[in-house]
């Protein structure tokens, strides 16, 4: 176990520690909707503010016209991207891609902020306002479908962008290529791939396409600011800002303040599953507030928030294997969107360096990807799909299994690496133990292609994959515990975005001072530094590391008064009630005692002992800021070195007649090395299982070629899966305890999420391939009935 | 159902900052001490142009006057006139069942009602159900089974849950599925609702302790 430089890495008995059922600290608040969003908050007197949203895929606002617009009533301001105040803006937040002025005239996709903000008494007067501008555009031509547009002789729609798109630790991805039109060109190649392909007893190749699809955040973004002088706060205006949830120092950067000076008290954030991107209706309203004197509120629309992307892909497989399944050589040619202006690369570029082909014993493998600019959306991070192109290798384990008539299981199982190297012939255990738990709860026992009919008439197929439990925060926590009237304190700004982060740093803290959950009390206070995340539940097991070593530098403090306090016992005042009884500690030392039960006891009579809240009459706190050892992925290898995995297994019936796919059921069985908040771990499986369904299922972003608007920018025409959709999942969890966190535990991040194991499912009942989202009318074609 | 007296809703909505209700004139932001002063306001200053109404409702059990502009919807006339957080906005067109209120004892859309045809009716929102402990298992149940992440969909969902607890106190896993089925939630919570409503259903109809099983936690989903 990896965690050796800390407390109690190896401790064996868990009181709290994968407890059920133990609810989160704001649950209630949730529930109850008393939980405020940025867009819930509403203050007397607010003005309001709306950005002008591109109507073209591709523009340039030439001239605008405001005379009609602000001479509406109603209309206070009508700003442009001229105004020197908005020129001066530059986003703090998470940006990526060529730096690019906050506000512009450049409307790079439909729907993008553009050139003008209205700010009225009600969001009604602003829209009415923007529909008042006499706008000139100048429409220009626009690429929304990648294939055409890294043609020769494709409209160039960036041509002053030549940076090539990177992520990850540089010079890992060759980009040392020319951009030509809208295309950077990238590869990442290893070993020899002709002589790999020469070796090989079979070759196959396939066509492989991951359409896009939305983040969809629950809560459309937005922001409420305003301005105050507060003698509490020192001199000089305080700026309140709600709705920029976690980004209170982007925020105080963005408009020059100290971060004391930025007051933000609402916690809640909203699901945010890698989208970390800000909005700019959730940076501009400070300075909206400075210039009217007002509370100033700007909120999107769920339309609006249709502009975060997963990245579409084509690819093109090649892999050479042998009779016995041992893949020879592996050849990945793709094509990606790059998206529009401040699009992160790292689901495209940081796809190669972090991708599945560092699992397998094989070293041949090419990655040749071209890069598209497209007027398709903005990217940030990643979002709700796995972030790597690990459905690539999945695939073609699939088509090894049919051309050899394999389990895909033992396919997988000749190629993967041992834990140590790529040279390592010995199993992974962890792997091991996923597949052994997976073929029980699956009552595995696969078949070939098209041959299974189920009783009702409907084909069957299942499908297989595995994958690491990649984990990656390297943040440094800054954790602080403070024992206070006798009762231990856990303070921390949140936030909370969807992942019991600070539930699982309590349930350690308890863990470690022998108390019950509910006895550590979780202090929310924006102003304090200690933040549980770093990544969901990967930032959760490394930050209750951290936690953990803080916990056991405020025992040592209790013990010692305790002790103090049994030595000095304080003389009884005059007023108040009568201090409180010490221990039998007299004469004793730190290490002859114990925290036990809720209770300060003598190790070696531990019925002898003082309740916790009465064992000192002193405040105490302890503070402990780092993280845990890194984990092998985030050290570099990347898959080269393998700890905790897992595998996921899905379950079809397909109807021949209608094109209809019922997934019968989702399995998933995850080694996260410890399970903490059990609860937590099964929502994190559920979410990515549904995550997957979406988008091999329904979810795509349909365009409309000629203008390139897209066409269901909403949530009756873009489908979720809604309670009676979404598919059964089974999961069991493995404790190998092998990995860097608290207790050997780590995160799984969204690894489980998958873009193909339903369309292999499908394929596997029906022997032939179809494109995600596999609607029944696809599945129809693909059948050669439509 | 339990001994307890339901509590009231009056302290949740008079928390309200006082100032959402003054009369402000949507248009221009002029403020004014009485509805009588804003209509003249209107009649002098934007003739012609509908003025604000007033709609009465019995909310929560209260009964309110609601200062509203004619084409707003009932989401938008309690978050912005009565302060109330709870109606979430998630799509704005009736497709995810975030703004679920009960209005006249039916579960409805707040984002597509119009808070002007509500005269009269009672109206039930999150507010009012989270502080009538009659229905403390039912919130309880959610917390306990984790039935939210982000919990932006969660007041909807739970409104609709109450919705057929109404109708149907003892509802089968398959009842309470059906019945959530217009609601959306984006971080995919589905699999955790039945089993905190069928745990609720139990408590409140007085069958019982929740099944504990071998590692202390309860029933598992
Ligand atoms: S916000 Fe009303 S149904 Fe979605
Ligand atoms: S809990 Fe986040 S949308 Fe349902």
């Amino acid at each position: 176990m990896p965690d050796y430089d800390g407390v109690n890495g190896l401790r064996e008995e868990f009181r709290v520690v994968g407890s059920r059922n133990l609810p989160g600290r704001l649950s209630q608040a949730l529930a109850t909707g008393v939980a405020k969003f940025g867009l819930d908050y509403v203050m007397p007197g607010m003005l309001h503010a709306k950005f002008l949203r591109s109507p073209y895929a591709n523009a340039r606002v030439v001239s605008v016209d405001a005379t009609a617009a602000r001479a509406l009533p109603g209309v206070v301001e009508i700003i442009t991207w001229e105004d020197e105040e908005i020129r001066a803006l530059g986003s703090r937040g998470e940006r990526f891609g060529t730096s690019k002025p906050w506000l512009d005239n450049i409307a790079d996709r439909e729907g993008v902020e553009v050139a003008v903000i209205a700010v009225a008494e009600s969001e009604d007067i602003c829209e009415e306002a923007l529909r008042a501008l006499v706008v000139k555009w100048e429409v220009l031509p626009h690429v929304t479908d990648l294939i055409k547009g890294s043609r020769e002789g494709a409209p160039v729609i960036r041509p002053e962008e030549s940076t090539p798109p990177s992520f990850g630790r540089p010079g890992t991805v060759n980009n040392d290529f020319p951009k030509k039109g809208n295309v950077y060109h990238v590869e990442l190649i290893s070993g020899d791939i002709v002589e790999g392909f020469t070796a090989a007893d079979h070759i196959v190749e396939y066509d492989m396409y991951t359409p896009a699809f939305a983040a969809h955040l629950p809560n459309p973004s937005g922001s409420i600011a305003w301005w105050s002088k507060d003698p509490y706060q020192g001199d000089g205006p305080n700026l309140h800002i709600e709705g920029a949830v976690r980004e209170k120092h982007a925020i105080s950067v963005m408009y020059g303040l100290p971060d004391e000076k930025t007051i933000q008290e609402g916690l809640f954030m909203g699901g945010k599953y890698c989208d970390w991107g800000l909005r700019k209706s959730q940076e501009i309203t400070p300075l909206l507030a400075k210039r009217t004197g007002r509370p100033v509120r700007c909120v999107n629309t769920r339309e609006e928030m249709y502009d975060f992307l997963m990245n579409e892909r084509y690819l093109h497989l090649k892999v050479g294997f042998m009779n016995d399944g041992l893949i020879t050589a592996v050849e990945d040619i793709s094509v990606a969107d790059h998206g529009s202006r401040g699009s992160s690369s790292f689901g495209n570029v940081g796809d190669l360096t972090q991708g599945p082909f560092n699992t397998m014993k094989c070293k041949n493998v090419a990655q040749r990807m071209d890069v598209v600019d497209s007027n398709r959306g903005i990217m940030y991070v990643s979002g709700q799909h796995c972030p790597f192109n690990w459905d690539s290798l999945t695939l073609g384990i699939h088509l090894i299994a049919e051309k050899l008539d394999m389990d895909p299981i033992d396919v997988a199982k000749v190629n993967l690496h041992g834990p140590a190297s790529q040279d390592d012939p010995n199993p992974v255990p962890s792997f091991e133990r996923c597949i052994e738990a997976g073929k029980k709860l699956m009552d595995w026992d696969w078949h070939k292609a098209g041959v299974k009919v189920l009783p009702d008439g409907r084909m069957h197929g299942m499908s297989f994959r595995y994958q690491m439990c990649p984990r990656h925060s390297g943040v440094v926590y800054k954790c602080k515990l403070e024992y206070r009237d006798g009762v231990v304190h856990m303070p921390t700004q949140g936030p909370l975005f969807g992942a019991y982060v600070v539930e699982a740093n309590a349930m350690v803290v308890a863990e470690e001072l022998g108390l019950r959950y509910e006895e550590v009390s979780i202090d929310y206070d924006y102003r304090e530094p200690f933040r549980a995340f770093g990544g969901g539940s990967d930032g959760t097991t490394a930050s209750a590391w951290a936690m953990k070593e803080c916990a056991n530098l405020l025992k040592r403090q209790i013990l010692e008064a305790a002790i103090d306090y049994a030595e000095n016992p304080p003389q009884p005042a005059m007023f108040g009630p009568p201090p409180a009884e010490p221990g039998p500690f007299k004469g004793l030392k730190p290490e002859d005692l114990d925290l036990v039960g809720s209770k300060v006891v003598i190790k070696a009579e531990p019925d002898k002992g003082v309740p916790l809240s009465q064992a000192s009459g002193k405040n105490l706190f302890a503070t402990y800021t780092g993280r845990p050892p890194l984990s092998v992925w985030s050290t570099g290898p990347m898959g080269k070195v393998l700890d905790v995995m897992n595998a996921a297994f899905c379950e079809v019936a397909v109807d021949t007649d209608t094109g209809e796919v019922e997934i019968l059921r989702f399995g998933a069985v995850a080694d996260p090395g410890l399970v903490l908040r059990p609860i937590s771990l099964e929502s994190q499986i559920d979410q990515v299982m549904y995550f997957s369904q979406g988008c091999q299922l329904l979810e795509d972003f349909i365009y409309d070629e000629r203008t390139g608007v897209r066409l269901n920018n909403n949530m009756l025409d873009y489908k979720k899966p809604g309670m009676l959709d979404a598919a059964p999942v089974e999961r069991e969890f493995i404790e190998t305890r092998g990995s860097n966190a608290v207790y050997g535990a780590s995160g799984i991040s969204h690894s489980l999420a998958n873009t193909h194991l339903v369309i292999i499912a499908i394929q596997n009942a029906i022997g032939a391939w179809v494109d995600p989202p596999a609607t029944p009318d696809k599945v129809l074609r693909a059948l050669g009935k439509a | 159902m339990d001994n307890h007296e339901p509590a009231r809703t009056s302290e949740m909505i008079r928390a309200v900052p006082a100032a959402l209700d003054e009369y402000r004139c949507p248009l221009c932001g002029a403020c004014f001490a009485t509805r009588a002063e804003l209509a003249r306001h209107y009649e002098g200053e934007h003739p012609g142009v509908v003025a604000p109404v007033v709609v009465a409702l019995m909310l929560n059990g209260e009964s309110r006057q609601v200062l509203i502009e004619p084409h707003w919807t009932l989401q938008r006339a309690l978050q912005f006139r009565l302060g109330l957080s709870g109606t979430k906005h998630m799509c704005d067109r009736g497709a995810c069942g975030s703004c679920t209120v009960i209005l006249g004892g039916r579960p409805v859309l707040a984002c597509t009602t119009l808070a002007i045809e509500c005269e009269g009716m009672e109206v039930q929102t999150i507010e009012g159900v989270a502080a009538d402990l009659r229905w403390k298992p039912l919130v309880d149940a959610y917390c306990r089974w984790d039935a939210m992440q982000c919990g932006y969909c969660t007041p909807g969902f739970l409104m609709a849950a109450k919705a057929l607890l109404d109708r149907n106190p003892h509802p089968t896993e398959e009842e309470c599925r059906a019945a959530l089925a217009g609601n959306i939630c984006i971080c995919g919570t589905y699999p955790r609702h039945a089993t905190a409503i069928l745990e609720a259903a139990m408590l409140m109809g007085g069958e019982g302790a929740i099944p504990v099983s071998e590692d202390g936690g309860g029933a598992d989903a």
